[in-house]
C-alpha cells in the first residue's frame, strides 16, 4: 500500500466513523422515542432540553419520528461510506447530494429547535455536527480523486 | 494532509551550467521548467480543492451564527416577558382552525365545573352578545384560558392586534405558560361584541404586577355579581354562562412555545389540540345560545351541538 492510499484510507475511514457515530445517536433517539421519551440522558437547564425538542410536535413527519429517519438515512450513508464503496467512484455524486440534504436538514432543524421549540437538544446536535463533519470529508476526499 | 505538496515534492533550481555539456544542461533546465509547471497545477488544483470543500463550509456557519445571533436577539423579549409581535402563520393557525378539527375534537372527555348558568339576562352591547373576560398577564389560568376562546371567537369574527405574551415566571404555577394578550387587542363581529380586560402585565413593581387596564365600572359591577372574590380569569358569555377559572388544564399547554401549540390546534388526536378545540367547541355552544343560533353554520355543526349538551 503506498503511502498516498494510506492517507486517502483514513479520509475514507473519517466518513465511515461519522457516518456510524450519527447512526448511533439516531438509533438511541429512536428507542428512546418509542420506548421512554422522557428519560433522555440529557441536561434540564432551560436553553437545553433534549427531551422539550424530541417530544415536540417537530420530532415527527406524520406518525414517523424524525429519529427514526435520520437512523435510515445515516445507515444508507454508512453504506456509501464503507471502504469498498468508495472504489465506485459512480457513487461520488450520491455521496455529495447525500451529505449536502443532510447539512441542510440539519440547518432547518436548528432553525426548528431555536425558533419554534426553542431549546436545544444535545443529542441531535451531534448528528448535526456529525453531517457537517461528513459533507467536509466527503468533499475533501471526491475532490482528491485523480481526474478519471 | 492528504495530497498538499510538501517540500520532498517542491523542484529544484536547474543546476548550473558549469562542467556539464550543452545538451545536458538544456535538458535539465527543460525537466525543470517541466517540474515547475507541474508545482503550480498542483497548488492550483489544491487551492480549488480548498475552495471547493471550505465554501460550503463557510455557507453553513454563516447560515448558523445569523440564526444564532437572530434568536439571541429575540430572545430577549422572552426573558423580559415582554409582549411580541406575534408571527403570522401562529395567528393564521389559532383564528383558522379547520372545521375537521373541531368536528374531530367534538366535546370535552370531562364536564368543566368551572362553568355556571348565570340565570340572569342577557348581556348585549348595540343588539349583539356580548363577552367580557376579566384577567391579567401574569396569570396562568388566564394565559390557558385565552387559547380557546380566541379560537372559539375567531368563529363569530376576526382578530387584529394579537401579540404574544407569557404568564408569570417562577414561583407563579405554570409559569411562562405561553399565551397571547387581549391587551391592545381589537375584534371585529357581526355577531359578538367582545370586551378583553388585562389588568395587570407580568412584570412586578415593588413586589405588585404593574397595572394595565382600567376595570369599568358596570363591569365590575358584572364580576362582583357572579364572581364576589374576584379571582380571575373571569369570563361572561353573552350573561347567560360565565367562567371563573381555565376550561382545561393548564398542564396540557405548560412549556410549549406558541407555534408549537398553534400547531396541534388542526390535530385533535395530540391532547393541546384536543383540549383547546374541545373547549373552544363548549365556548362556542353557549355564545351561540346568545347569538340566536348565528351563524348557522357553526352553530348547528355537530361539535358544538354535541358540546353544549355538556353545559350545566
Amino acid at each position: 500500500m503506498t503511502a498516498s492510499t494510506a492517507r486517502v484510507s483514513r479520509v475514507e475511514l473519517t466518513t465511515l466513523v461519522l457516518a456510524l457515530v450519527a447512526l448511533g445517536v439516531s438509533i438511541y433517539l429512536t428507542v428512546e422515542h418509542y420506548a421512554a421519551p422522557n428519560s433522555l440522558a440529557c441536561p434540564d437547564t432551560g436553553a437545553i432540553n433534549c427531551t422539550k425538542v424530541t417530544t415536540s410536535t417537530w420530532s415527527e413527519v406524520g406518525p414517523v419520528p424524525l429519529a427514526l429517519l435520520g437512523a435510515l438515512y445515516f445507515a444508507a450513508m454508512s453504506a456509501l461510506c464503507v471502504p469498498a464503496a468508495w472504489r465506485v467512484t459512480a457513487l461520488d455524486r450520491v455521496r455529495v447530494i447525500g451529505a449536502a440534504g443532510g447539512v441542510a436538514t440539519a440547518l432547518y432543524l436548528v432553525w426548528v429547535e431555536l425558533f419554534q421549540v426553542e431549546a436545544i437538544c444535545l443529542w441531535c446536535t451531534v448528528v448535526h455536527v456529525a453531517s457537517l463533519a461528513l459533507l467536509v470529508a466527503v468533499l475533501w476526499r471526491v475532490t482528491g480523486r485523480e481526474p478519471a | 494532509m492528504e495530497g498538499v505538496s510538501s517540500s520532498s515534492t517542491r523542484p529544484k533550481r536547474p543546476a548550473p551550467l558549469a562542467g556539464k555539456p550543452k545538451g545536458a544542461a538544456l535538458k535539465d533546465r527543460e525537466a525543470a521548467r517541466r517540474a515547475l509547471a507541474a508545482s503550480a497545477r498542483t497548488r492550483n488544483n489544491q487551492r480549488r480543492r480548498l475552495v471547493t470543500v471550505l465554501a460550503p463550509i463557510g455557507a453553513v456557519l454563516a447560515v448558523l451564527a445569523i440564526l444564532v445571533v437572530v434568536r439571541a436577539t429575540t430572545s430577549q423579549d422572552h426573558a423580559g416577558k415582554k409582549t411580541r409581535a406575534a408571527a403570522a402563520t401562529v395567528i393564521a393557525q389559532v383564528t383558522g382552525v379547520p372545521v375537521a378539527a373541531f368536528e374531530a375534537a367534538g366535546a370535552p372527555a370531562k364536564r368543566s365545573d368551572t362553568i355556571t348558568a348565570t340565570g340572569g339576562g342577557a348581556l348585549t352591547d348595540n343588539g349583539k352578545a356580548r363577552v367580557l373576560y376579566v384577567g391579567a398577564e401574569y396569570c396562568p389560568f388566564c394565559a390557558t384560558e385565552r387559547w380557546p376562546l380566541i379560537v372559539a371567537l375567531s368563529r363569530f369574527g376576526s382578530w387584529q392586534g394579537l401579540k404574544y405574551s407569557y404568564s408569570a415566571s417562577s414561583p407563579e404555577v405554570f409559569p411562562d405558560t405561553s399565551t397571547f394578550t387581549f391587551h391592545g387587542a381589537t375584534y371585529t363581529s357581526r355577531y359578538v361584541s367582545f370586551t378583553g380586560v388585562e389588568t395587570a402585565t407580568n412584570r412586578q413593581v415593588n413586589g405588585s404586577y404593574e397595572p394595565l387596564d382600567q376595570l369599568g365600572a358596570d363591569d365590575g359591577a358584572i364580576m362582583k355579581q357572579y364572581d364576589p372574590q374576584g379571582s380571575i380569569p373571569f369570563t361572561d358569555l353573552g350573561g347567560r354562562w360565565v367562567i371563573n377559572g381555565a376550561t382545561y388544564d393548564p398542564s396540557v399547554i405548560h412549556g410549549r412555545t406558541h407555534a408549537e401549540i398553534a400547531a396541534t390546534l388542526d390535530k385533535p388526536g395530540t391532547a393541546s389540540g384536543k383540549a383547546i378545540d374541545s373547549a373552544a367547541n363548549v365556548l362556542t355552544a353557549a355564545i351561540c345560545q346568545s347569538t340566536g343560533g348565528q351563524p348557522v353554520a357553526v352553530c348547528t355543526s355537530p361539535s358544538v351541538v354535541a358540546a353544549g349538551k355538556t353545559l350545566p
